[in-house]
């Protein structure tokens, strides 16, 4: 099996290299692209977009199927879970 | 107070083991079977475990399945790490890409094949890994753009190409090799076909 790396509780991402972390902090449970400046987790429905965009911009799928994508892969991260 | 703490940690790396059997045994399962057709009594029953350890580990048979493709992602992760962080150019990232497809060629074209009539969070899962090659690709593309050796291409397009044609040859694999790897046989022409494409 390979190594595996801590998970964002947010969207999933490994986070592999400091950088990846909120504020470069590899003690934080967030990804860089989930916290705001301050590294606090941002708003789901942001957090929920950027994530959407993830799939349009490599993929050309439509945005309301980006949409309901990226719902699907939050539903049950720690941050988001028993939202719905 | 010592041997508590050495149990604790003998009982962690069985729970560890006893996990990457779970999921080498759901892989072969679901490339033999098919995702759709696999049940977690059929993988449990493959390993002679109890179902009920199936839970513990994986609460639901997506959770199991998620697990599979995650160890998918986490190999092609580590192949692309080593491409970028060696500046190897868009053919290297393109050979990473097929030699993790390789690796894992049985259950991927399984996954492929049956990704529309999975669940939508399994469906995301795999998408989600598509816009990491669709990213690295892009990034390599670019490079070798500024370099004069290609030319530019929309983001979605260049990868729904080179993504278009190995799921066709992997859907198709049964008609497109001769021996059990259809990556294997076929790789170096797709390589070689896709980066004609991207020439300036």
């Amino acid at each position: 099996m390979a190594e595996k790396c801590p998970a964002c509780g947010s969207c999933g991402m490994p986070m592999e290299k400091p950088e990846d972390f909120a504020l470069g902090d590899v003690t934080r449970p967030y990804c860089r692209y989930c916290t705001d400046a301050r590294g606090e987790l941002l708003p789901y429905e942001q957090v929920l977009e950027t994530n959407a965009g993830f799939y349009v911009e490599s993929q050309g799928v439509t945005r309301a199927a980006a949409i309901e994508m990226a719902r699907a892969m939050l539903a049950d991260k720690p941050a988001w879970r028993g939202r719905h | 107070m010592m041997k508590q703490s050495m149990q604790a940690a003998t009982r962690r790396e069985q729970k560890v083991v006893t996990r990457d059997r779970l999921v080498n045994a759901a892989m072969a399962l679901f490339a033999r079977k098919g995702i759709v057709n696999t049940t977690t009594a059929d993988v449990a029953r493959s390993i002679r475990m109890s179902h009920g350890v199936v839970f513990l580990h994986f609460p639901r048979r997506d959770d199991l399945v998620i697990a599979v493709i995650d160890e998918f992602g986490r190999r092609l992760h580590a192949e692309f790490r080593h491409a970028f962080d060696n500046d190897l150019g868009l053919r290297a990232v393109l050979h990473a890409h097929l030699r993790v497809l390789a690796e894992f060629e049985p259950f991927y074209a399984r996954l492929v094949t049956e990704a529309p009539m999975l669940p939508a969070k399994v469906r995301s899962t795999l998408m989600m890994l598509h816009a990491a090659v669709s990213y690295e690709l892009f990034m390599a593309l670019e490079r070798e753009r500024k370099a004069g050796r290609a030319r530019k291409f929309p983001r979605p397009l260049l990868f729904n190409t080179w993504i278009g044609l190995v799921h066709h040859y992997l859907v198709n694999r049964d008609v497109f090799a001769t021996g059990n790897s259809v990556i294997a046989e076929q790789g170096e022409t797709l390589v070689n076909h896709f980066m004609s494409l991207v020439k300036p």
